[in-house]
């Protein structure tokens, strides 16, 4: 049985969970980002230590993950930028596609503490309440992605990234001109008419850069928070309902069923839109339009 | 827009820490994932594509070469053809040469045989006139009862020997 000591360690995070004082930052869904991180990084550092020109099974299955996720990449972002964009697309797109399974693996969010009238510490039952009707329940691992800070966390580091990568590219004020200037290589007096429109659609687009991290950050926790959300309700759907004990319990095995594939493909299709819709940014971003100089 | 982030969960050392673990992947899968796998993919492409070169290459040395073989076949061919018909005529000059010597000594061991039992014919032949002129005599002699001089000796054995046609 695990002891006491170890909950503000295992401290909820994520939406609706309570904070603990104490290491408050050390929350289950950073755990589980650190075990994935962990996963990650031992898996590729066994099968990429000893490289050699004829692989073996684990460095066969990165070398064909790394060779098609450069490929798409440099299909969307061009050869020449791919090189430097590659690292920070791939590394999001396993690290988003790992947490978003993991969040799968029986347990994750279904197993943790909860204090009530009857429940005392680990539990399988979410429902759990206090005396005031208040709920107490606190999962013993999220998925990564299922919690705001890290999906933020992601975007904000694509940002950074991404800013580095589009004024090394264009420069400071190529990447100014990229945004606000005239497009389309206008020249004359129609250029200079036309100007206030493009200065105009230049602060729009600001305004959507701005607004890129909350958009994937809030469209990757939306989905697998959903998915969460959705398998928990299916997997409580016989209480409800009012079956009697086993059929509530078959209930909770076989209605969720159907959902776990869909998520397995959710988890697998928000790591690709995530991925997809950086990598794209980054490709608007670098891109040379015709008649710039830098 | 603090209170949104706040219901959403946000805060901020959480995020710091989820940044933290995004560059620490980022950095070390940079670094030891894809730098070491995407370099031995070039790698490994260069390999292809220079076997794919020397493969060309090998099949253009191949051509020469087998043309090569072909010119020197074609030489020895030639070379071995020319040395058999100046062989088969060097054969046949020499055939010629010592048909026509065997003719002649052919020919020479004839004559010689020739004259040589002409010789002995002829020895032959004074050896019989002689004896058949001493018979003639010695018969003469023992006819006659009379001890012939050398003169009728002489006139006897002439005479027998020339009614004798050998």
């Amino acid at each position: 049985m695990l002891s006491l000591d170890i909950l503000p360690i295992l401290a909820a995070g994520g939406i609706g969970a309570p904070t603990l004082p104490d290491l408050g930052w050390f929350t289950n869904s950073i755990f589980v980002a650190v075990v994935v991180t962990v996963s990650i990084l031992l898996f590729t550092r066994m099968a990429t230590k000893r490289m050699e020109l004829i692989p073996g099974a684990k460095q066969n299955l990165v070398e064909y993950l790394i060779e098609f996720l450069y490929g798409q990449v440099e299909g969307i972002v061009g050869k020449h930028v791919a090189p430097k964009a590659f690292p920070l697309l791939a590394t999001l797109f396993i690290f988003i596609l790992c947490s978003n399974w993991f969040g799968l693996l029986p347990g994750v969010g279904t197993m943790g503490f909860g204090e009530g009238p009857t429940k005392h510490f680990l539990t399988l039952d979410t429902s759990v309440v206090d005396s005031h009707g208040h709920a107490t329940y606190t999962p013993l691992l999220r998925p990564a992605t299922a919690d705001l800070n890290m999906t933020l966390a992601l975007a904000a580091v694509f940002m950074l990234v991404w800013l580095y990568l589009s004024v090394k590219e264009l420069g400071v004020w190529g990447t100014i001109v990229h945004i606000f200037g005239p497009k389309g290589g206008l020249q004359g007096a129609l250029k200079y008419a036309l100007m206030p429109i493009f200065i105009f659609v230049g602060i729009i687009e600001v305004v959507s850069i701005i607004f890129r991290p909350m958009s994937l950050s809030l469209r990757l926790l939306g989905n697998i928070f959903a998915g969460e959300t959705l398998l928990h309700t299916m997997g409580e759907l016989g209480k409800p309902i009012g079956f009697p004990g086993w059929v509530a319990w078959l209930s909770s095995v076989v209605f969720p069923l159907p959902f776990y594939f869909m998520e397995i493909l959710v988890g697998a299709l928000q790591a690709t839109v995530f991925s997809l819709l950086c990598a794209v940014y980054i490709k608007l971003a670098t891109t040379h339009e015709e008649g710039e100089h830098h | 827009m603090a209170d949104i982030l706040k219901t959403f969960g946000l805060d901020w050392p959480k995020f710091l820490a989820q940044v933290i673990i995004v560059l620490v992947v980022y950095f070390i899968l940079a670094k030891y994932a894809f730098g070491p796998v995407l370099a031995m993919l070039e790698v490994r492409r260069r390999r292809i594509a220079e076997g794919e070169a020397n493969l060309e290459t090998i099949k253009a040395e191949m051509g020469k070469a087998e043309e090569k073989v072909r010119g020197m076949l074609d030489k020895a061919n030639a070379d071995a053809e020319r040395l058999i018909a100046e062989a088969r005529d060097s054969a046949e000059a020499v055939r010629n040469q010592k048909t026509q010597e065997a003719i002649k000594e052919a020919q020479s061991i004839l004559e010689k045989a020739r004259d040589a039992s002409r010789l002995e014919h002829e020895a032959t032949m004074n050896e019989l006139k002689r004896d058949f002129g001493r018979l003639v005599i010695d018969a003469t002699s023992k006819v006659t009862g009379k001890v012939l001089d050398e003169k009728d000796q002489k006139r006897i054995n002439e005479e027998a020997v020339g009614q004798v046609a050998l």
